[in-house]
């Protein structure tokens, strides 16, 4: 074949592609609907309403780009919204004035960052090694292992302080969470340290090939399990940050923490191009997710639409979300095989 | 072969659900006398009754291998309306009907974003979970509903001894169970939950086959949200959230595999509903810390599933051996 | 060889059968094309089948039978031509209208489900009911299945689940579900792979009354000595096209041979070097340390005593018909699967651990069926190239990927295995040509620089240029001093490339060919069953 034969099939495939890889699209989507609320909302475009919208999202983004690795690995962590309030009640009990294990010692606040740290690592590793080594499948051991987080975390906190929520955190540690200035960098950070891991790295590219192909995989070499249990134990670890943040922003440790933001936290993966059907998923994509449902729930609040619409819209948005993801999906491989016709 | 015992290591894997049900049993029966009499556990399966309708429509959809995350807003949507409709005055029966409507309806709409569409059912069922939470939000307008005497009356009412609620669960999970292993429909669920490809090779609708699966589920949904309604009496803003998981973890606790194919409603799924209640109301009247609920009940949950993965992994084992290693000669004879 | 022979197909195409009426043919193919990807399958293949009469249609892997098969089963649609069914202009979409124009189709794989008992993978597509109910009439269903079951000879209660039945069993099932199925037209697609020689005698019986009944039957085989017993025509497909067509008493199994491989016999495999004296065990001490050494490797139910040894620069063939153990063997040796018994020693040292071990120790693995177990379909070629490697391409503290050397690495392994240039290196491997996929899995393992390559089925499924790259590719890294071993069904290739072949049959060795006792016939008789050894042995 000639080279303009070549030239011609790559220009065919190239064209819906650049629209069909994640990020461009949702850069498109998310400027449109910041234009959109821009236009339509003067309360919408005002610095204050705009970093309200970037703080409050900084927990829902730690915990999707958590889950963005285990999506990827072809699993999925439903028990990230729980382990923040587990991580954020083992805080409470090492760091409260009230009833904590090291109350107004100094080394508290460095101690209670370690140990919820540590906790939320521990229990997304146990769920990876119920994963991989145990092969039990990701959706009961993560529902399991959120029952008994949820659990645990109520039972701790009622048998250590006989109330639903700890208080008086020291003073160094609720700054963490005061006016965005430290978790914000903070948050964005870790996502884009996980965003490197997850695209640049051996462990992340590995996290890709397992989750087209576990099998193909294994038998190419890659360390299958001890991929797995990364993925998870990196979940439970931003979900730890996300319930630092939230522990540190609401001034109270309490294992209610975290709780409804599930849906939100598979919905931002789903509408950010992240396939739960795993190999296919990226940190920043995810974040334009994250950012988009931040968007749409401020604007719609602005809009004085009520709760239980936005919810609706919502719905709306991930059905929509998946929708796309079909069609793209469909071009890219017509468009493809129009390439490989030519091949021939 | 000598070093090969999986054949009863099997067996006793696939009894798992039933003898875990017999243990919980026996254990809260030695803790109180009351446990085992024939009042509380006639009470045990009123209680169990919601749950194992909504868990017997979730069974046909896990054994296409599929999954319906909207069943406890579709159960909210419905009770929210029936809620206002019987708060207008409409008659027990009527409303009933809507809810079953409503069920149905839900059901098609997934049906159509799982076969139509060809979303996968994960993500499809999420999207309408939203929404059905927000309409049902709408529609009770985000209050709590207390609704007439004479539903709370369908709870308590017997019929020979047997509550309502169980006659309706009974009938509802052995006609399941009858259709999955009696009709040509229920047969080919296997197949298609077993391998979807060959199932589509082997020349039936496999389409028209997964769309019936959600409209069931959703049927079973609306069925159950009555029960549940029955005995609850209202319907709060929180009615119906995470019954999918639990669901769910009933038709997994009793044995049905989440990868599709493998399965059963009767004793299966109602001996894992039957357990999850068990357990609850075993705790409570053991008076256990209420605060441990949660933590032994997901540590049944997770034996269960264990478990289930060996047996699992046991099968596997099993179908690798293929090679008829016969005496020379023996088909001859 | 065979340029005597016309390559249009009409002259030489068998007129209607004189005794049986009239000159239609139950199943007529008119100029029949189909592309894969763009690859050609089929070529304006035109093609008749008659009533009472049994086609056999024969050609290497890849000739397009198969898809041929799955145009008339209504699995794939024709791009262009036509079919007739009795005469009738005929077009399935979906298997479900070729069942109900009356086609029945036994795949070589097997579409029966595990977790339903034989009785109802017997009538998943019609089920008896009993009158006006929606139930299932068990008895009914009951008794149908025996019958067919018997027919096809096989004593089994209905209701014994499928899971418990041996992959010959499953044949059988798979064969008599066709013909519970009211058929006019039966394909069977390499039917006795699995089979007993009683087994497969019964088959034979059965098929000939089937035709004797009106049946028109197509039936599809490697094993030219069934086909030119069973078959009254012969059709010889290559590279999508039908280059001879006519009665079966005409040909004879070496003709069969050299249509089948037609000209490029020559050159599709690669020239070897010097007869490797290494053949010879009386000189241990020249062969250096051997590549691999199984000794008495037996795992229960899948292989048993496997004792065989590879050495360095060795092209070893393993040949065997399906489900004789081979692929399982392989598994073993890769680690995927455990053995029960046994030692295997690579380069002088035990052999241990899973896969990754293996890889580390220079092993690699090209699995039979590379959709499933050996691409990630829908990541890039470079992911796919890369798997087994990357860690080679990382910068070492933080482990992050070097791009540009990852770049430059895929440039330079694309250039030796001649990835086509417009297969770009984002691409996803999906829309790849079955050659190039297998190109591309090539391509992942030579970045290893592996000590001993196991090929399972390496040309399943490729074209025939593709083909004679991957034998030159593989011809290389033999002669640069690696050990292969190259698991095949098929017989031309592991003549065509290797020094020494074993064959196996159910679980066991069951011979070993040094290459000047390289013989079709030998090769053959030592992969059937033993029971059909015996009965071989007994007949001649």
């Amino acid at each position: 074949m000639t080279s303009d034969e070549s030239w011609i099939a790559r220009a065919k495939h190239r064209g819906p592609r650049t629209l069909a890889d994640g990020s461009a699209f949702m850069l498109a989507v998310n400027v449109a609907a910041f234009a959109a609320f821009a236009i339509a909302l003067p309360d919408f475009r005002s610095p204050a309403n705009l970093a309200t919208v970037l703080v409050s999202s900084l927990p829902l983004l730690l915990l999707a780009t958590g889950q963005t690795f285990v999506l990827v690995s072809a699993g999925i962590d439903l028990s990230s919204p729980a382990l923040v309030g587990l991580v954020s009640v083992c805080g409470g009990l090492v760091m409260s004035a009230d009833v904590g294990w090291l109350a107004n010692h100094p080394a508290a606040v460095p101690v209670g960052l370690l140990a919820m740290l540590a906790t939320g690592t521990a229990a997304g590793a146990a769920n990876g090694f119920c994963v991989a080594r145990l092969q039990m499948p990701p959706f009961m051991v993560t529902l399991t292992t959120a029952m008994f987080a949820g659990g645990l975390a109520v039972w701790l906190v009622h048998a250590v302080a006989q109330t639903e929520t700890l208080f008086n955190l020291p003073e160094v540690f609720l700054a963490l969470g005061r006016h965005g200035w430290v978790d914000g960098p903070l948050a964005v950070g870790a996502a884009f340290v996980a965003h490197v891991i997850l695209a640049r790295s051996l462990v992340g590219r590995w996290l890709h090939a397992l989750g087209y192909n576990a099998r193909a995989a294994y038998l190419s070499g890659v360390p299958t399990s001890r991929v797995i249990v990364c993925a998870y134990a990196l979940s439970g670890l931003f979900a730890a940050l996300a319930a630092v943040l939230l522990t540190a922003r609401l001034e109270t440790a309490s294992p209610s923490h975290g709780r409804p933001l599930l849906l939100d936290v598979i919905g931002a993966a789903v509408i950010g191009g992240t396939s739960l059907a795993g190999g296919r998923g990226s940190v920043l994509w995810t974040a334009w997710g994250v950012l988009f449902l931040a968007m749409l729930g401020n604007g719609l609040t602005l809009l004085n639409l009520s709760d239980f619409v936005i919810t609706i819209i919502k719905g709306l948005v991930i059905l929509t979300a998946a929708l796309l993801d079909q069609w793209r999906r469909h071009w890219r491989t017509t468009s493809a095989s129009v390439a490989d016709t030519v091949i021939a | 072969m000598t070093r090969d015992p999986s054949p009863i290591v099997l067996r006793l894997l696939n009894l798992t659900p039933v003898l875990l049900l017999g243990v919980v049993l026996l254990l809260f029966g030695l803790q109180s006398n009351r446990f085992l009499s024939g009042e509380h556990l006639s009470g045990l399966l009123a209680q169990a009754a919601p749950l194992l309708v909504v868990a017997t429509g979730m069974t046909f959809v896990l054994l296409t291998g599929g999954v319906d995350l909207s069943v406890g807003a579709v159960m909210f949507v419905g009770a929210a309306l029936a809620g206002r409709l019987a708060l207008d005055g409409h008659s027990l029966a009527f409303c009933a009907a809507v809810m079953l409507g409503v069920g149905l309806a839900g059901g098609l709409v997934n049906a159509l974003l799982v076969t139509r569409l060809r979303l996968v059912a994960f993500v499809a069922t999420l999207a309408t979970l939203y929404i059905g939470r927000g309409l049902g939000r709408w529609i009770s307008e985000t209050r709590a509903l207390n609704l007439p005497d004479d539903f709370n009356a369908l709870a308590s009412t017997t019929w020979l001894h047997v509550p309502v609620p169980v006659w309706i669960a009974g009938t509802i999970t052995v006609a399941a169970q009858a259709v999955l292993s009696g009709t040509p429909f229920g047969r080919r669920l296997y197949a298609v939950g077993a391998d979807r490809e060959a199932a589509r090779k082997a020349g039936f609708d496999t389409g028209r086959l997964l769309a019936a699966v959600y409209v069931i589920c959703g049927g079973c949904a609306g069925l159950g949200g009555v029960l549940a309604l029955a005995q609850l009496g209202a319907v709060s803003p929180r009615f119906g959230e995470l019954y999918e998981f639990d669901a769910i973890t009933a038709a997994v606790l009793g044995g049905t595999s989440l990868f599709g194919g493998r399965g059963r409603v009767l004793p299966g799924t109602v001996v894992g509903a039957v357990l999850l209640k068990t357990i609850f109301s075993g705790l409570v009247m053991a008076h256990a810390n209420p605060y441990a609920y949660a933590l032994i009940t997901s540590a049944i949950i997770f034996v269960a599933v264990l478990l289930d993965s060996l047996r699992h992994r046991v099968l596997r084992g099993l179908a690798r051996r293929v090679i008829r290693l016969e005496p020379a000669g023996q088909r001859d004879a | 060889m065979s340029t005597d022979l016309p390559r249009s197909p009409s002259p030489a195409a068998p007129s209607a059968p004189d005794a049986r009426g009239p000159a239609v043919p139950a199943v007529s193919w008119e100029s029949v094309s189909r592309s894969f990807s763009g690859v050609p399958v089929l070529r304006r293949v035109t093609l008749q089948a008659y009533a009472g009469r049994v086609l056999a249609l024969v050609g290497e892997n890849g000739a397009g039978k198969s898809t041929l098969m799955n145009i008339l089963g209504g699995h794939v649609p024709a791009e262009s031509g036509a079919l007739r069914l009795g005469g009738l202009p005929y077009a399935p979409r979906t298997p479900h209208d070729a069942r109900a124009a009356g086609i029945a189709f036994v795949h070589q794989e097997l579409n029966l489900f595990a977790n339903l008992t034989v009785a109802e993978n017997l009538h998943l597509h019609d089920f008896p009911r009993r009158a006006g109910l929606p139930w299932i009439d068990r008895a009914a269903m009951r008794a149908r299945a025996a019958a067919l079951l018997g027919q096809v000879g096989l004593h089994l209660a209905p209701d014994t689940p499928l899971d418990r039945l041996s992959t010959g069993e499953r044949q059988l099932v798979e064969i008599a579900r066709a013909l519970g199925t009211a058929a006019r037209v039966l394909i069977l697609d390499e039917p006795t792979t699995s089979l007993s020689t009683r087994e497969r005698e019964r088959l034979f019986t059965l098929l000939a009354t089937l035709r004797d009944r009106g049946l028109a039957l197509v039936y599809i085989s490697h094993d030219l000595e069934d086909v030119l017993r069973l078959a009254d025509d012969v059709a010889v497909l290559r590279d999508g096209e039908v280059v001879a067509h006519g009665r079966a008493a005409d040909f004879t199994g070496h003709r069969l041979v050299s249509l089948m491989i037609g000209r490029q016999v020559t050159q599709l495999y690669p020239a070897r070097r010097d007869p490797p004296e290494r053949a010879s065990a009386d000189r241990p001490d020249e062969l250096g340390v051997p590549r691999l050494e199984v000794r008495g490797v037996s795992e229960p139910g899948i292989v048993r005593d496997i004792t065989f040894t590879l050495h360095r620069g060795e092209l070893l063939g393993l040949f065997g018909l399906m489900g004789a153990g081979r692929s399982e063997l392989a598994r073993i040796l890769f680690g995927v699967y455990s053995a029960a018994s046994g030692a295997i020693r690579m380069d002088g040292r035990p052999l241990a651990g899973g896969p990754r071990a293996r890889v580390r120790r220079g092993m690699a693995f090209v699995t039979d069926d590379r959709r499933h177990d050996g691409l990630c379909l829908d990541a890039s070629v470079t992911d796919n190239i890369m798997l087994a490697t990357l860690a080679a391409c990382c910068r070492t503290p933080a482990r992050l990927v070097h791009a540009e050397r990852v770049r430059a690495t895929v440039r330079r392994i694309r250039e030796a295995v001649r990835l086509s240039r417009a297969a770009e290196e984002r691409q996803a491997v999906r829309t790849l040509s079955g050659g190039n996929q297998q190109k591309v899995v090539l391509a992942r393992w030579l970045l290893a620089k592996p000590q001993v390559l196991i090929l399972d089925e390496p040309t399943r499924g490729v074209d025939v240029g593709a083909r004679a790259e991957i034998y030159r590719l593989v011809r290389d890294l033999a002669d640069s001093g690696a050990g292969i071993l190259v698991i095949s069904s098929e017989i031309e290739e592991l003549i065509g490339l290797c020094d020494r072949i074993l064959v196996m049959r159910q679980g066991e060795l069951s011979g070993e060919l040094a290459r000047d006792a390289f013989d079709r016939a030998r090769l053959l008789a030592a992969a059937l069953p033993a029971t059909a050894a015996a009965a071989t042995g007994a007949h001649s």
